[in-house]
């Protein structure tokens, strides 16, 4: 049991005296593998940023981005379609290798050129338009886009293009001087990086621990050692708060809170984290053909009701595909989903409706709230006329083509439409290729000027009518943005921070600090 | 005895053969893995590229067969998360799981048997219906509540005990106790009940006659005849606890064990994980179940000593 909180050691601590500082923290998931080009979980992302550095880096504390430098120091675009990069001098990776040019051309076209099946997959939803990145010099490199890129530091910020080093990883197994698709699992078991904690033991699913990394070229690490526990019962975790046995605990449920509120020696931290619970609906099924019946399916639910009822007002409903953190490009100006049952109803009508079953599958736990959501939301259906049912399955049938209606994730995989909406509704994306989404060349025409326009306000108009699509022939209704908790011990100052991607666990300097009480 | 340890062996194989048979395929019902190892809604392309990578484009007879075949280079295939054999995963976490299985068991017996022992022989008064009574309310006490239970009381509560993992034999009291307290009362009832059959036969009024001393009476002549039938129930109520009581404790006390671990690979769908750990589990019980066979066998002369 690590019970480093005795409040009076804290004090000492700080003062820099002998005692290690150490963390438990109670994770309701622990990865199973630790590659930050090949995961986008959100159990993973918990993980990365601690340990591994992207060449542009961010101010998390701002909610929206404000880029800065990282293991680059400059960026200059030479060509329109060219970026030359100024590397940080003096980094070093955790197994004490020097970081240069060549460890950042590889980590960059491991994804921009994947061999590896699990990159190519991140590769394409996000990284299509990079062609590959070349070394001019030790400590420059140049990046060559396909086309102009209007999101050049966004997708520089990335977790997939996070730095890792290329003799080490190349030497993990068979031929030292070629990466084999086996080096790179076997790099995700045994992780190195840039960052100011090196990750010293992980057993997959279980523990992970994180040990201050001396090396490292920015401002050190303020814990000597954090150790993430999987502790994945709910009521486990706030009690292993209690007796001590952590300091910190994730994934606190808003009906758990006042638990943790109504104890002095403990606190919580949460936020409406950046990613929607949706519903989503098949357009090719036979029943759901006419749009105008998703319309009413959409109309019928009170979001604002599930709010107050599931998560007690504390998470955000929103008006579009939008999130503030998209930053110029958050729109909530436009009013793509709204509630109005009265329009429901007119529109089952006028579509013929005959009371046909609409079926709406829920996973029974995976998203907090997900069955209760799914069962208020046929309740809703019933009230315009809906005749829903829900389905429990631990399975997932979005691919299918009998799939009505079901709950889902949108994850805001980076601060900008196209790293939310735009990695799961692009033409020939996950959605469409799954059969329940249709574009046409309208639709990808829309997309194309959304993505690549340089001039914000082009792409804010093409996004527009992206979601006037949606909002006429709906595939998808985000429900909220679910309001995430962590627990601590009141001696802990820590908080997610608003310009990272959901359930970043950060702990690096100016992160996380302790009271003296 | 020989004969018998060898058909129990045969008995052992056959079934360890039924069950992976039967988890293979059950397994394969229960979605496409690259659904939940990679995420939810990837595109066709994709889907193919990763279902060629982790070998799931051969057809099900030819992965079954594949499966079989790593039985023999004893690494039992990798899993599709961690890429690593699952051997060395499944071996990282039975430790844990059989230390809180013998302790359970362990718990059981020393607890189980004398009370039975004291509830037969005090049938008619108090002392045992207080044994029965207390036994019957453990027998109707799931494992999850009695767990929650405990931890709200002596952890949240009084803050005496620890919550989570197994570092210290502190951490070992709650998880044994959940894990014992069913089994506890089922075998208490048991024992109880078998030693009141042998209590009443016509040997113990000889073994009295004889001016035997009570306590070499129902020890020796007593629960040495009665400890047969208990060692059978005992047997039988492990495969129980160790499948499914362990999924349970595992959870709530975040024991790194083989139940914690089979829980997330039902959930990834990591189908080489999955199999492996029940197969573990099933392979667990077998042997308990084996050895208690042979222990049965001892226990009764008449198997001993081939005159069955």
């Amino acid at each position: 049991m690590t019970r480093f909180l005795a409040t009076t050691a804290i004090a000492t601590v700080l003062a820099g005296s002998a005692f290690a500082v150490e963390l438990t923290v109670g994770a309701a998931n622990v990865t199973g593998f630790i590659d930050p080009g090949r995961d986008h979980s959100n159990v993973g992302s918990q993980f990365y940023y601690n340990s591994f550095d992207t060449l542009v880096e961010k101010n998390y504390d701002k909610l929206q981005g404000e880029f800065r430098p990282g293991l680059a120091t400059e960026w200059t675009l030479v060509e329109p379609t060219v970026m030359e990069l100024k590397l940080r001098q003096g980094v070093t990776f955790h197994n004490g290798e020097a970081m240069t040019a060549d460890d950042v051309v590889f980590s960059l076209n491991r994804m921009y050129q994947a061999t590896f099946p699990p990159y190519q997959v991140r590769a394409r939803d996000r990284l299509a338009n990079f062609d590959k990145a070349e070394k001019i010099d030790d400590y420059t490199v140049r990046i060559h886009a396909k086309r102009e890129e209007p999101l050049w530091e966004t997708l520089l910020n990335l977790q997939q293009v996070m730095i890792i080093p290329e003799d080490y990883t190349k030497g993990l197994t068979g031929d030292p001087k070629v990466a084999e698709n086996d080096d790179f699992e076997a790099f995700s078991l045994k992780p190195v990086g840039t960052g100011p904690y090196a990750i010293t033991q992980l057993v997959p699913g279980e523990t992970l621990v994180w040990e201050r990394f001396d090396g490292f070229w920015g401002e050190k690490a303020p814990l000597d050692k954090v150790t993430v526990k999987h502790m994945p019962e709910t009521a486990s975790r706030i009690t292993a708060l209690k007796t001590g046995e952590a300091d910190l605990v994730t994934n606190i449920a808003p009906d758990q809170l006042s638990l943790i509120e109504s104890d002095p020696a403990l606190k919580a931290a949460g936020s409406a984290t950046a990613l929607f619970h949706v519903m989503i609906m098949n357009a090719n099924h036979p029943v759901l053909k006419d749009p105008r019946i998703r319309q009413a399916m959409s109309l019928a639910v009170d979001r604002d009701t599930l709010n107050e009822a599931l998560w007690l007002g504390k998470a955000i409903v929103p008006a579009s595909h939008t999130m503030e953190e998209f930053g110029e490009l958050y729109m909530p100006e436009l009013k793509t989903f709204e509630y109005n049952p009265e329009k429901a109803k007119q529109l089952l009508q006028e579509a013929g409706y005959k009371g046909e079953e609409i079926v709406y599958t829920s996973f029974p736990t995976y998203y907090t709230n997900g069955l209760l959501a799914a069962q208020a939301i046929v309740e809703m259906w019933k009230e315009v006329g809906i005749n829903g049912k829900v389905n429990v399955v631990d399975k997932w049938n979005g691919g299918d083509a009998d799939m009505m209606a079901r709950n889902w994730s949108n994850p805001m995989y980076f601060a900008d439409p196209f790293g939310s909406f735009g990695v799961m509704w692009a033409p020939k994306g996950p959605s469409e290729s799954e059969g329940r989404f249709n574009t046409d060349a309208a639709y990808a025409e829309a997309w194309e000027r959304f993505r690549f326009s340089k001039d914000v306000e082009a792409r804010k108009a093409a996004y527009a009518e992206l979601m006037e699509r949606i909002s006429q022939d709906p595939p998808v209704l985000p429900l909220y943005r679910p309001f995430e908790s962590w627990a601590m011990n009141k001696n802990v100052n820590w908080a997610p921070k608003p310009g990272h991607i959901p359930y970043v666990l950060d702990f690096r300097a100016g992160s996380i600090s302790f009271a003296s009480n | 005895m020989l004969r018998h340890i060898t058909r129990t062996l045969f008995k052992m194989v056959v079934t360890l053969f039924v069950i992976v048979t039967l988890v293979f395929f059950a397994t394969r019902l229960s979605g496409d893995p690259i659904d939940y190892v990679v995420g939810q809604g990837i595109t066709q392309e994709d889907r193919d590229l990763l279902t060629r990578y982790y070998g799931l484009d051969a057809s099900i007879w030819e992965q079954y067969v594949r499966f079989l075949g790593s039985f023999i280079d004893g690494q039992f295939g990798l899993s599709f998360v961690e890429r690593r054999p699952v051997a060395e995963i499944v071996a990282e976490r039975i430790w844990p799981s059989l230390q809180l299985l013998l302790s359970g068991v362990s718990l059981t017996i020393l607890v189980a048997v004398p009370l039975g022992i004291l509830a037969a022989i005090h049938r008619s008064n108090w002392i045992g219906s207080t044994v029965m009574t207390i036994a019957f309310v453990g027998y109707a006490v799931p494992n999850f509540v009695l767990a929650i239970f405990m931890v709200l009381v002596f952890a949240f509560t009084l803050n005496w005990l620890p919550v989570v993992g197994n570092s210290t034999p502190w951490h070992f009291i709650m998880p044994t106790i959940t894990l014992a307290g069913a089994l506890i009362a089922a075998l208490t009832r048991f024992t109880r009940n078998a030693m009141l059959d042998v209590l009443s036969q016509d040997f113990m009024r000889t073994a009295r006659a004889k001016g035997l001393s009570e306590a070499v009476v129902i020890l020796k002549h007593g629960f040495s005849n009665a400890s047969i039938t208990i060692l059978s129930v005992l047997g039988l109520q492990i495969a129980g606890l160790a499948a499914a009581g362990n999924v349970v404790v595992e959870a709530i006390f975040a024991w790194p064990g083989i139940g914690d671990l089979l829980v997330n690979a039902a959930i990834l769908r990591d189908f080489p994980v999955l199999q492996f750990a029940v197969l573990a589990v099933a392979f667990a019980v077998i042997i308990v179940n084996g050895l208690i066979d042979i222990a049965y066998a001892y226990a009764d002369p008449r198997i001993r000593l081939g005159r069955a």
